[in-house]
Protein backbone atom coordinates (compact mmCIF):
# COMPACT_ATOMS: atom_id res chain seq x y z
CA UNK A 1 0.00 0.00 0.00
CA UNK A 2 2.52 2.17 0.86
CA UNK A 3 4.51 1.50 -2.07
CA UNK A 4 1.50 2.32 -4.19
CA UNK A 5 0.85 5.31 -2.89
CA UNK A 6 4.52 6.70 -3.51
CA UNK A 7 3.98 5.47 -7.43
CA UNK A 8 0.78 7.94 -7.80
CA UNK A 9 2.73 10.59 -6.17
CA UNK A 10 5.83 10.38 -8.62
CA UNK A 11 3.63 10.19 -11.08
CA UNK A 12 1.65 13.31 -9.76
CA UNK A 13 4.89 14.95 -9.33
CA UNK A 14 6.19 14.19 -12.89
CA UNK A 15 3.21 15.28 -14.50
CA UNK A 16 3.08 19.00 -12.84
CA UNK A 17 6.93 18.81 -13.72
CA UNK A 18 5.84 18.50 -17.45
CA UNK A 19 3.13 20.62 -17.62
CA UNK A 20 4.93 23.87 -16.23
CA UNK A 21 8.02 22.93 -18.24
CA UNK A 22 7.34 21.84 -21.48
CA UNK A 23 6.42 24.96 -22.73
CA UNK A 24 10.26 26.29 -21.55
CA UNK A 25 11.34 23.23 -23.14
CA UNK A 26 9.51 23.33 -26.70
CA UNK A 27 10.43 26.89 -26.90
CA UNK A 28 14.15 26.04 -26.19
CA UNK A 29 14.40 23.34 -28.75
CA UNK A 30 12.20 24.87 -31.23
CA UNK A 31 15.77 27.54 -31.02
CA UNK A 32 17.86 24.89 -32.15
CA UNK A 33 15.66 23.42 -34.63
CA UNK A 34 16.60 23.44 -38.89
CA UNK A 35 13.81 25.14 -40.76
CA UNK A 36 12.37 21.29 -41.98
CA UNK A 37 11.82 20.83 -37.80
CA UNK A 38 9.97 23.96 -37.28
CA UNK A 39 6.52 22.29 -39.28
CA UNK A 40 6.37 18.18 -38.63
CA UNK A 41 3.80 16.12 -38.16
CA UNK A 42 4.37 14.48 -35.72
CA UNK A 43 6.03 17.33 -34.29
CA UNK A 44 9.84 17.07 -33.66
CA UNK A 45 10.19 16.26 -29.98
CA UNK A 46 14.18 15.97 -30.08
CA UNK A 47 15.64 17.79 -33.18
CA UNK A 48 17.72 15.30 -34.94
CA UNK A 49 20.19 17.65 -36.19
CA UNK A 50 20.76 21.13 -33.77
CA UNK A 51 21.81 23.88 -35.63
CA UNK A 52 22.79 27.37 -34.45
CA UNK A 53 21.18 28.97 -37.63
CA UNK A 54 18.49 30.41 -36.16
CA UNK A 55 20.76 32.55 -34.23
CA UNK A 56 22.82 33.82 -36.92
CA UNK A 57 20.27 33.73 -39.92
CA UNK A 58 21.18 31.26 -41.59
CA UNK A 59 18.20 29.40 -41.69
CA UNK A 60 15.48 30.17 -45.04
CA UNK A 61 12.48 31.81 -43.95
CA UNK A 62 9.89 30.96 -46.76
CA UNK A 63 7.58 32.70 -48.42
CA UNK A 64 5.17 34.49 -46.29
CA UNK A 65 7.71 35.38 -43.56
CA UNK A 66 8.54 38.45 -42.25
CA UNK A 67 11.56 37.75 -40.98
CA UNK A 68 14.19 35.39 -40.88
CA UNK A 69 16.87 35.90 -38.84
CA UNK A 70 17.46 37.83 -35.45
CA UNK A 71 20.50 39.54 -36.81
CA UNK A 72 18.64 42.61 -36.53
CA UNK A 73 18.02 42.68 -33.09
CA UNK A 74 21.02 44.83 -32.20
CA UNK A 75 19.36 47.70 -31.79
CA UNK A 76 16.33 46.29 -29.81
CA UNK A 77 19.12 44.56 -27.68
CA UNK A 78 21.06 47.84 -27.08
CA UNK A 79 17.48 49.65 -26.13
CA UNK A 80 16.66 46.84 -23.58
CA UNK A 81 20.36 46.86 -22.17
CA UNK A 82 20.18 50.74 -21.59
CA UNK A 83 16.86 50.76 -20.16
CA UNK A 84 16.94 48.16 -17.87
CA UNK A 85 20.19 48.61 -16.42
CA UNK A 86 19.18 52.38 -16.27
CA UNK A 87 15.93 51.33 -14.30
CA UNK A 88 17.70 49.40 -12.03
CA UNK A 89 20.56 51.70 -10.82
CA UNK A 90 17.77 54.39 -10.25
CA UNK A 91 15.09 53.15 -9.05
CA UNK A 92 17.09 50.97 -6.15
CA UNK A 93 19.35 54.35 -5.45
CA UNK A 94 15.45 55.92 -4.66
CA UNK A 95 13.83 53.17 -3.11
CA UNK A 96 17.05 52.58 -0.92
CA UNK A 97 16.68 56.12 0.59
CA UNK A 98 12.67 56.11 1.10
CA UNK A 99 12.85 52.46 2.28
CA UNK A 100 15.58 53.57 4.99
CA UNK A 101 13.78 56.50 6.23
CA UNK A 102 10.62 53.98 6.27
CA UNK A 103 11.89 51.57 7.97
CA UNK A 104 13.96 53.75 10.42
CA UNK A 105 12.11 56.78 11.13
CA UNK A 106 8.15 55.69 9.71
CA UNK A 107 7.86 58.79 7.84
CA UNK A 108 4.56 58.75 6.53
CA UNK A 109 3.19 55.75 8.36
CA UNK A 110 0.45 53.34 7.31
CA UNK A 111 -1.14 55.89 4.59
CA UNK A 112 2.23 56.30 3.24
CA UNK A 113 3.36 52.78 2.82
CA UNK A 114 -0.61 52.09 1.49
CA UNK A 115 -0.20 54.16 -1.50
CA UNK A 116 2.88 52.28 -2.52
CA UNK A 117 1.21 49.29 -2.79
CA UNK A 118 -1.64 50.77 -4.61
CA UNK A 119 0.94 52.11 -7.02
CA UNK A 120 1.89 48.70 -7.61
CA UNK A 121 -1.02 47.04 -8.12
CA UNK A 122 -1.65 50.18 -10.97
CA UNK A 123 -3.01 48.80 -14.11
CA UNK A 124 -0.29 49.57 -16.93
CA UNK A 125 -2.67 50.63 -19.35
CA UNK A 126 -4.35 52.89 -17.00
CA UNK A 127 -1.14 54.68 -16.91
CA UNK A 128 0.16 54.01 -20.62
CA UNK A 129 -2.25 56.56 -21.84
CA UNK A 130 -2.30 59.57 -19.94
CA UNK A 131 1.94 59.17 -19.87
CA UNK A 132 1.75 58.89 -23.40
CA UNK A 133 0.02 62.17 -23.54
CA UNK A 134 2.04 64.17 -21.24
CA UNK A 135 5.72 62.39 -22.98
CA UNK A 136 4.29 63.68 -26.69
CA UNK A 137 3.94 66.84 -25.30
CA UNK A 138 7.59 66.91 -23.95
CA UNK A 139 8.45 65.10 -27.19
CA UNK A 140 9.91 62.26 -25.02
CA UNK A 141 7.88 59.39 -27.04
CA UNK A 142 10.12 57.03 -28.57
CA UNK A 143 12.86 58.14 -26.56
CA UNK A 144 14.78 55.78 -23.72
CA UNK A 145 13.78 58.51 -20.56
CA UNK A 146 9.86 57.81 -21.56
CA UNK A 147 10.42 54.21 -20.96
CA UNK A 148 12.95 54.54 -18.04
CA UNK A 149 10.43 56.70 -16.51
CA UNK A 150 7.20 54.71 -17.06
CA UNK A 151 9.64 51.39 -15.71
CA UNK A 152 10.14 53.10 -12.85
CA UNK A 153 6.66 53.23 -11.67
CA UNK A 154 6.39 49.83 -11.25
CA UNK A 155 9.92 48.75 -10.51
CA UNK A 156 10.33 51.64 -7.26
CA UNK A 157 7.28 50.10 -5.34
CA UNK A 158 8.81 46.01 -5.61
CA UNK A 159 12.20 47.51 -4.49
CA UNK A 160 10.83 49.80 -2.03
CA UNK A 161 8.98 47.14 -0.07
CA UNK A 162 11.60 44.39 -0.10
CA UNK A 163 14.29 47.02 1.43
CA UNK A 164 11.52 47.75 3.76
CA UNK A 165 11.93 43.94 5.54
CA UNK A 166 15.63 44.59 4.74
CA UNK A 167 16.51 47.37 6.79
CA UNK A 168 14.12 46.26 9.37
CA UNK A 169 16.25 43.31 9.80
CA UNK A 170 19.61 45.07 10.35
CA UNK A 171 19.50 45.94 14.48
CA UNK A 172 18.39 49.45 15.39
CA UNK A 173 21.53 49.70 18.11
CA UNK A 174 23.84 49.93 15.02
CA UNK A 175 22.67 53.36 13.88
CA UNK A 176 22.15 54.01 17.73
CA UNK A 177 25.56 53.55 18.56
CA UNK A 178 26.75 55.47 15.55
CA UNK A 179 24.02 58.69 16.60
CA UNK A 180 26.34 58.41 19.60
CA UNK A 181 29.49 58.59 17.95
CA UNK A 182 27.89 61.89 16.20
CA UNK A 183 27.14 60.70 13.30
CA UNK A 184 24.04 62.49 10.94
CA UNK A 185 21.17 60.70 9.80
CA UNK A 186 22.75 60.67 5.99
CA UNK A 187 26.31 59.53 7.54
CA UNK A 188 24.35 56.33 9.58
CA UNK A 189 22.65 55.69 6.66
CA UNK A 190 25.52 55.77 4.00
CA UNK A 191 28.44 53.42 6.65
CA UNK A 192 26.01 51.43 8.30
CA UNK A 193 22.40 50.68 6.30
CA UNK A 194 24.21 50.89 2.46
CA UNK A 195 27.13 48.72 3.40
CA UNK A 196 24.92 45.73 5.36
CA UNK A 197 22.32 46.18 2.99
CA UNK A 198 24.20 45.22 -0.03
CA UNK A 199 22.79 41.93 -0.71
CA UNK A 200 19.28 43.86 -0.75
CA UNK A 201 20.20 46.64 -3.13
CA UNK A 202 21.54 43.77 -5.23
CA UNK A 203 18.66 41.47 -4.98
CA UNK A 204 16.70 44.96 -5.84
CA UNK A 205 18.45 46.31 -8.86
CA UNK A 206 18.70 42.78 -10.61
CA UNK A 207 14.79 42.61 -9.93
CA UNK A 208 14.21 45.63 -11.38
CA UNK A 209 16.14 44.79 -14.40
CA UNK A 210 14.72 41.87 -14.94
CA UNK A 211 11.00 43.26 -14.59
CA UNK A 212 12.38 46.14 -16.98
CA UNK A 213 13.74 43.71 -19.11
CA UNK A 214 10.49 41.51 -19.79
CA UNK A 215 7.84 44.53 -19.61
CA UNK A 216 5.36 44.90 -22.67
CA UNK A 217 2.96 47.76 -22.59
CA UNK A 218 4.71 50.72 -21.78
CA UNK A 219 7.14 49.76 -24.63
CA UNK A 220 4.83 49.14 -27.27
CA UNK A 221 2.57 52.50 -26.12
CA UNK A 222 5.66 54.46 -25.82
CA UNK A 223 7.79 53.66 -28.28
CA UNK A 224 7.72 54.33 -31.76
CA UNK A 225 10.92 53.07 -33.61
CA UNK A 226 14.37 50.94 -32.93
CA UNK A 227 15.56 54.42 -31.44
CA UNK A 228 14.20 52.91 -28.41
CA UNK A 229 11.77 49.88 -29.27
CA UNK A 230 13.28 46.80 -26.41
CA UNK A 231 13.19 42.94 -27.10
CA UNK A 232 9.76 42.20 -26.25
CA UNK A 233 8.44 44.79 -29.15
CA UNK A 234 10.85 43.05 -30.58
CA UNK A 235 9.24 39.30 -30.87
CA UNK A 236 5.98 41.11 -31.28
CA UNK A 237 6.63 41.78 -34.40
CA UNK A 238 7.54 38.54 -35.85
CA UNK A 239 4.10 37.65 -35.16
CA UNK A 240 3.19 38.45 -39.07
CA UNK A 241 3.01 37.08 -41.97
CA UNK A 242 1.03 33.87 -43.22
CA UNK A 243 2.91 31.97 -41.74
CA UNK A 244 5.59 33.02 -38.57
CA UNK A 245 8.95 31.64 -38.97
CA UNK A 246 9.11 29.55 -35.47
CA UNK A 247 13.02 29.08 -35.65
CA UNK A 248 14.14 32.69 -35.40
CA UNK A 249 11.68 33.66 -33.22
CA UNK A 250 11.89 31.06 -30.29
CA UNK A 251 15.77 31.59 -31.01
CA UNK A 252 14.99 35.48 -30.32
CA UNK A 253 12.64 33.95 -27.25
CA UNK A 254 15.62 32.42 -25.85
CA UNK A 255 18.10 35.69 -26.19
CA UNK A 256 15.22 37.57 -24.18
CA UNK A 257 14.28 34.92 -21.46
CA UNK A 258 17.68 34.11 -20.71
CA UNK A 259 18.72 36.84 -18.23
CA UNK A 260 15.49 36.89 -16.78
CA UNK A 261 15.89 33.31 -15.88
CA UNK A 262 19.38 33.32 -14.79
CA UNK A 263 18.28 36.67 -12.57
CA UNK A 264 15.27 35.51 -10.88
CA UNK A 265 16.90 31.90 -9.75
CA UNK A 266 19.91 33.84 -8.40
CA UNK A 267 17.39 36.12 -6.37
CA UNK A 268 13.97 33.62 -5.92
CA UNK A 269 14.37 34.21 -2.24
CA UNK A 270 13.61 38.24 -2.47
CA UNK A 271 11.66 37.87 -5.23
CA UNK A 272 8.96 36.64 -3.33
CA UNK A 273 9.29 38.80 -0.38
CA UNK A 274 8.71 41.86 -3.12
CA UNK A 275 6.01 40.36 -4.90
CA UNK A 276 3.88 40.01 -2.05
CA UNK A 277 5.07 42.66 -0.43
CA UNK A 278 6.55 40.96 2.61
CA UNK A 279 4.01 38.83 3.22
CA UNK A 280 6.32 35.86 2.80
CA UNK A 281 9.71 36.07 3.53
CA UNK A 282 10.85 33.15 1.35
CA UNK B 1 17.55 65.85 22.44
CA UNK B 2 14.92 67.65 20.46
CA UNK B 3 17.19 69.72 17.76
CA UNK B 4 18.77 65.73 17.22
CA UNK B 5 15.18 64.40 16.59
CA UNK B 6 13.63 67.03 14.52
CA UNK B 7 16.88 66.98 12.32
CA UNK B 8 16.49 63.38 12.15
CA UNK B 9 12.91 63.92 10.56
CA UNK B 10 14.16 66.38 8.18
CA UNK B 11 16.40 63.93 7.03
CA UNK B 12 13.71 61.33 6.59
CA UNK B 13 11.86 63.70 4.55
CA UNK B 14 14.56 64.45 2.14
CA UNK B 15 15.09 60.39 1.68
CA UNK B 16 11.86 59.88 0.38
CA UNK B 17 11.50 63.15 -1.42
CA UNK B 18 12.65 61.48 -4.93
CA UNK B 19 9.97 58.87 -4.68
CA UNK B 20 7.51 61.54 -3.58
CA UNK B 21 8.68 63.12 -6.85
CA UNK B 22 8.49 60.26 -8.92
CA UNK B 23 5.14 59.18 -7.78
CA UNK B 24 3.44 62.73 -7.93
CA UNK B 25 4.97 63.30 -11.50
CA UNK B 26 3.77 60.11 -12.68
CA UNK B 27 0.40 59.40 -11.00
CA UNK B 28 -0.93 62.61 -9.67
CA UNK B 29 -0.90 64.86 -12.59
CA UNK B 30 -1.66 61.99 -15.27
CA UNK B 31 -4.90 60.85 -13.23
CA UNK B 32 -6.10 64.19 -12.55
CA UNK B 33 -5.54 64.41 -16.78
CA UNK B 34 -7.46 61.46 -17.04
CA UNK B 35 -10.16 62.18 -15.13
CA UNK B 36 -10.50 65.67 -16.98
CA UNK B 37 -9.93 63.95 -19.92
CA UNK B 38 -12.87 60.98 -19.38
CA UNK B 39 -15.21 63.45 -19.17
CA UNK B 40 -14.37 65.17 -22.79
CA UNK B 41 -14.53 64.01 -26.28
CA UNK B 42 -11.02 63.72 -27.23
CA UNK B 43 -8.81 62.19 -29.97
CA UNK B 44 -5.49 62.46 -30.52
CA UNK B 45 -5.52 61.79 -34.20
CA UNK B 46 -8.19 64.67 -35.18
CA UNK B 47 -6.57 68.20 -34.71
CA UNK B 48 -10.01 69.01 -32.75
CA UNK B 49 -9.49 70.68 -29.43
CA UNK B 50 -10.84 68.28 -26.37
CA UNK B 51 -14.86 68.92 -26.31
CA UNK B 52 -16.68 68.67 -22.48
CA UNK B 53 -19.53 66.32 -23.17
CA UNK B 54 -20.19 65.37 -19.63
CA UNK B 55 -20.84 61.94 -18.48
CA UNK B 56 -21.20 61.00 -22.20
CA UNK B 57 -18.29 58.53 -22.21
CA UNK B 58 -19.35 56.56 -18.93
CA UNK B 59 -23.15 56.14 -20.53
CA UNK B 60 -21.34 55.01 -23.60
CA UNK B 61 -20.02 51.92 -21.81
CA UNK B 62 -23.18 50.58 -21.12
CA UNK B 63 -24.20 50.66 -24.49
CA UNK B 64 -20.70 49.48 -25.82
CA UNK B 65 -21.49 45.92 -26.69
CA UNK B 66 -17.47 45.07 -27.03
CA UNK B 67 -16.69 46.62 -23.83
CA UNK B 68 -19.54 44.54 -22.80
CA UNK B 69 -18.05 41.27 -23.79
CA UNK B 70 -14.58 42.32 -22.95
CA UNK B 71 -16.07 42.61 -19.15
CA UNK B 72 -17.68 39.18 -19.59
CA UNK B 73 -14.30 37.75 -20.69
CA UNK B 74 -12.49 38.99 -17.84
CA UNK B 75 -15.19 37.80 -15.46
CA UNK B 76 -14.83 34.25 -16.98
CA UNK B 77 -11.01 34.45 -16.46
CA UNK B 78 -11.84 35.23 -13.02
CA UNK B 79 -14.27 32.68 -12.24
CA UNK B 80 -12.28 30.19 -14.38
CA UNK B 81 -8.43 30.49 -13.83
CA UNK B 82 -8.02 31.90 -10.18
CA UNK B 83 -9.60 29.62 -7.96
CA UNK B 84 -7.87 26.85 -10.40
CA UNK B 85 -4.52 28.55 -9.65
CA UNK B 86 -5.23 28.82 -5.75
CA UNK B 87 -6.41 24.56 -5.17
CA UNK B 88 -3.56 23.57 -7.58
CA UNK B 89 -1.22 25.68 -6.34
CA UNK B 90 -2.28 24.44 -2.58
CA UNK B 91 -2.12 21.34 -4.03
CA UNK B 92 1.45 21.40 -5.68
CA UNK B 93 2.70 22.66 -2.28
CA UNK B 94 1.54 20.14 -0.19
CA UNK B 95 2.58 17.35 -2.92
CA UNK B 96 6.28 18.45 -2.94
CA UNK B 97 6.90 19.07 0.57
CA UNK B 98 8.94 16.51 1.45
CA UNK B 99 10.09 15.16 -1.69
CA UNK B 100 13.15 14.11 -2.92
CA UNK B 101 14.50 17.32 -4.98
CA UNK B 102 11.66 19.36 -3.58
CA UNK B 103 14.49 22.48 -3.73
CA UNK B 104 15.13 21.71 -7.36
CA UNK B 105 11.37 21.43 -8.49
CA UNK B 106 10.48 24.41 -6.52
CA UNK B 107 13.43 26.67 -8.48
CA UNK B 108 11.83 24.76 -11.70
CA UNK B 109 8.57 26.26 -11.31
CA UNK B 110 9.73 30.01 -10.52
CA UNK B 111 10.40 29.50 -14.37
CA UNK B 112 6.88 30.00 -16.11
CA UNK B 113 6.03 33.02 -13.56
CA UNK B 114 9.08 34.60 -14.30
CA UNK B 115 10.05 34.29 -17.78
CA UNK B 116 8.86 37.26 -20.03
CA UNK B 117 4.65 37.04 -20.78
CA UNK B 118 5.73 38.34 -24.71
CA UNK B 119 8.22 34.76 -24.39
CA UNK B 120 5.68 32.85 -22.64
CA UNK B 121 3.36 34.03 -25.53
CA UNK B 122 5.50 32.59 -28.02
CA UNK B 123 6.04 29.55 -26.41
CA UNK B 124 2.29 28.94 -26.14
CA UNK B 125 1.31 30.36 -29.79
CA UNK B 126 3.76 27.25 -31.38
CA UNK B 127 2.17 24.94 -28.72
CA UNK B 128 -1.54 25.91 -29.62
CA UNK B 129 -0.99 25.51 -33.26
CA UNK B 130 -3.44 23.66 -35.51
CA UNK B 131 -1.78 21.80 -37.60
CA UNK B 132 1.80 20.76 -36.04
CA UNK B 133 1.34 22.17 -32.44
CA UNK B 134 2.43 19.82 -30.08
CA UNK B 135 -0.75 20.15 -27.78
CA UNK B 136 -3.09 18.94 -30.19
CA UNK B 137 -0.23 16.06 -31.22
CA UNK B 138 -1.06 15.00 -27.38
CA UNK B 139 -4.82 15.12 -27.81
CA UNK B 140 -4.05 12.94 -31.10
CA UNK B 141 -2.70 10.50 -28.87
CA UNK B 142 -5.74 9.60 -27.37
CA UNK B 143 -8.05 9.62 -30.52
CA UNK B 144 -9.36 13.10 -29.89
CA UNK B 145 -9.65 15.62 -32.85
CA UNK B 146 -7.52 18.18 -33.41
CA UNK B 147 -8.76 21.32 -31.96
CA UNK B 148 -8.57 24.47 -33.83
CA UNK B 149 -7.28 26.58 -30.29
CA UNK B 150 -6.84 29.79 -31.17
CA UNK B 151 -10.06 29.70 -33.63
CA UNK B 152 -12.79 29.32 -32.11
CA UNK B 153 -14.56 31.18 -29.30
CA UNK B 154 -14.90 28.63 -26.82
CA UNK B 155 -11.11 27.36 -27.21
CA UNK B 156 -9.74 30.82 -27.36
CA UNK B 157 -10.62 31.34 -24.16
CA UNK B 158 -9.46 27.93 -22.50
CA UNK B 159 -6.71 28.57 -24.58
CA UNK B 160 -6.06 31.99 -22.63
CA UNK B 161 -7.15 30.47 -19.11
CA UNK B 162 -4.91 27.47 -19.29
CA UNK B 163 -1.57 29.68 -19.96
CA UNK B 164 -2.72 32.05 -17.06
CA UNK B 165 -3.05 28.40 -14.74
CA UNK B 166 0.10 27.70 -16.59
CA UNK B 167 2.39 30.99 -15.66
CA UNK B 168 0.64 31.99 -12.07
CA UNK B 169 0.05 28.96 -10.27
CA UNK B 170 3.49 28.67 -9.43
CA UNK B 171 2.90 31.85 -7.72
CA UNK B 172 0.33 30.43 -6.01
CA UNK B 173 2.79 27.87 -5.22
CA UNK B 174 5.37 29.19 -4.07
CA UNK B 175 3.50 31.57 -1.60
CA UNK B 176 1.87 28.50 0.01
CA UNK B 177 4.54 26.37 -0.06
CA UNK B 178 6.98 29.01 2.02
CA UNK B 179 3.89 29.60 4.22
CA UNK B 180 3.86 25.86 5.39
CA UNK B 181 7.70 25.86 5.71
CA UNK B 182 7.65 28.26 8.46
CA UNK B 183 5.06 26.34 10.61
CA UNK B 184 6.93 25.27 13.32
CA UNK B 185 6.98 20.94 12.60
CA UNK B 186 6.55 20.33 16.60
CA UNK B 187 3.04 21.48 16.47
CA UNK B 188 2.29 19.71 13.63
CA UNK B 189 3.93 15.98 15.37
CA UNK B 190 2.26 17.03 18.71
CA UNK B 191 -1.10 16.64 17.16
CA UNK B 192 0.12 13.64 15.35
CA UNK B 193 1.29 11.98 18.74
CA UNK B 194 -2.30 12.84 20.60
CA UNK B 195 -3.72 10.82 18.23
CA UNK B 196 -5.33 13.36 15.08
CA UNK B 197 -5.06 11.63 11.60
CA UNK B 198 -2.72 13.11 8.99
CA UNK B 199 -5.48 14.50 7.45
CA UNK B 200 -6.95 16.20 10.47
CA UNK B 201 -3.93 17.66 11.33
CA UNK B 202 -3.71 19.19 7.59
CA UNK B 203 -7.50 20.40 7.99
CA UNK B 204 -7.49 21.77 11.32
CA UNK B 205 -3.44 23.07 11.97
CA UNK B 206 -1.72 23.92 8.97
CA UNK B 207 -4.62 24.89 6.28
CA UNK B 208 -5.97 27.64 9.40
CA UNK B 209 -1.82 28.25 9.69
CA UNK B 210 -1.81 29.61 6.00
CA UNK B 211 -4.70 30.85 5.46
CA UNK B 212 -4.04 34.38 5.54
CA UNK B 213 -1.50 33.55 3.06
CA UNK B 214 -4.23 32.01 0.90
CA UNK B 215 -5.89 35.84 1.33
CA UNK B 216 -2.68 37.89 -0.02
CA UNK B 217 -2.21 35.00 -2.91
CA UNK B 218 -6.18 35.51 -4.15
CA UNK B 219 -6.31 39.19 -3.83
CA UNK B 220 -2.71 39.71 -5.52
CA UNK B 221 -4.18 37.02 -8.57
CA UNK B 222 -7.80 38.75 -9.00
CA UNK B 223 -6.03 42.18 -9.05
CA UNK B 224 -3.54 41.14 -12.09
CA UNK B 225 -6.00 38.99 -13.63
CA UNK B 226 -7.73 42.39 -14.61
CA UNK B 227 -4.64 43.90 -15.80
CA UNK B 228 -4.22 41.00 -18.11
CA UNK B 229 -2.30 41.99 -21.21
CA UNK B 230 0.81 40.95 -22.64
CA UNK B 231 -0.65 36.90 -23.16
CA UNK B 232 -3.68 38.00 -25.20
CA UNK B 233 -1.38 40.42 -26.84
CA UNK B 234 0.39 37.71 -28.16
CA UNK B 235 -1.44 34.69 -28.67
CA UNK B 236 -4.89 35.64 -30.00
CA UNK B 237 -4.80 39.71 -30.01
CA UNK B 238 -8.71 39.75 -28.59
CA UNK B 239 -9.44 37.41 -31.32
CA UNK B 240 -11.70 35.68 -32.59
CA UNK B 241 -13.73 38.16 -33.09
CA UNK B 242 -14.09 39.97 -29.50
CA UNK B 243 -14.10 36.34 -27.48
CA UNK B 244 -10.67 37.31 -25.84
CA UNK B 245 -10.63 40.92 -25.46
CA UNK B 246 -9.45 41.46 -21.97
CA UNK B 247 -10.64 44.70 -20.09
CA UNK B 248 -7.43 45.91 -20.31
CA UNK B 249 -6.93 45.03 -23.93
CA UNK B 250 -10.20 46.89 -25.23
CA UNK B 251 -8.99 49.79 -23.39
CA UNK B 252 -5.81 49.56 -25.19
CA UNK B 253 -8.17 49.26 -28.53
CA UNK B 254 -9.67 52.13 -27.96
CA UNK B 255 -6.97 54.40 -26.55
CA UNK B 256 -3.80 53.36 -29.60
CA UNK B 257 -4.62 50.70 -31.85
CA UNK B 258 -8.01 51.83 -32.57
CA UNK B 259 -8.32 55.76 -33.30
CA UNK B 260 -6.61 57.05 -30.01
CA UNK B 261 -10.01 57.93 -28.51
CA UNK B 262 -8.57 59.66 -25.23
CA UNK B 263 -11.90 60.13 -23.61
CA UNK B 264 -13.45 57.35 -23.70
CA UNK B 265 -10.22 54.98 -22.78
CA UNK B 266 -9.77 57.38 -20.21
CA UNK B 267 -13.25 56.65 -18.78
CA UNK B 268 -12.71 52.80 -19.21
CA UNK B 269 -9.86 53.19 -17.15
CA UNK B 270 -10.85 55.19 -14.39
CA UNK B 271 -13.54 52.09 -14.09
CA UNK B 272 -10.69 49.87 -13.79
CA UNK B 273 -8.89 51.99 -11.08
CA UNK B 274 -11.79 52.34 -8.92
CA UNK B 275 -12.50 48.64 -8.79
CA UNK B 276 -8.68 47.98 -8.71
CA UNK B 277 -8.19 50.65 -6.14
CA UNK B 278 -11.12 48.83 -4.15
CA UNK B 279 -9.42 45.37 -4.20
CA UNK B 280 -5.76 47.30 -3.29
CA UNK B 281 -7.74 48.23 0.24
CA UNK B 282 -8.70 44.72 1.04
CA UNK B 283 -4.88 43.56 0.42
CA UNK B 284 -3.54 46.43 2.42
CA UNK B 285 -6.58 44.68 5.09
CA UNK B 286 -5.37 41.45 4.58
CA UNK B 287 -1.39 41.75 4.52
CA UNK B 288 -1.15 43.14 7.72
CA UNK B 289 1.05 45.67 7.42
CA UNK B 290 1.66 46.85 10.93
CA UNK B 291 3.76 43.21 11.76
CA UNK B 292 5.25 43.58 8.66
CA UNK B 293 6.45 47.55 9.08
CA UNK B 294 7.08 46.79 12.57
CA UNK B 295 5.35 50.16 13.23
Amino acid sequence: MRWFLRIIKSLLVALVLFFFLFPVYWLVTTAFKQSEDWFTWPPSFFPSTWTLGNFLGLEGGFFGSVTTSISTITPYLRNSVVVAVSVALISTAIAALAAYAISRYKIGGMGFISWIISIRMLPPIAAALPLYVIFSHLHLVDTWWALIAAHLLFTTPFSTWILITFFNDIPRELDEAAYVDGASPGQAFLKIALPLGMPGLAACATLSFVQSWGEFLMALVLTTSDNAQTLPIYLGRFITGWRIAWGPLAAAGLVTMIPVIVFSLIMQRYLLRGLTFGAVKG
Amino acid sequence: MPTKRGSRKKAAFFMILPLLVLFIGLTVYPFAYMIYMSFHDYSLVSWEEPKFVGLENYREIFRDRTARSSVTFTVILLVAAVPLEILLGIGIAFLFRDTLGEKVFRSSLLIPMTIPPVVAGIAWKMLYNYEFGPVNYFLSLFDLPKVSWLGSQFFAQLGVILIDVWQWTPFVFLIIYAGLQSIPRDIVEASLVDGASGWNALRYIELPLIQPLIWVALIIRVIDVLKIFDIVYMVTFGGPGSATHSYSFYIYKVGVSFGWDIGYASALSIILLLVITLLANFLIKALRLKEILEL
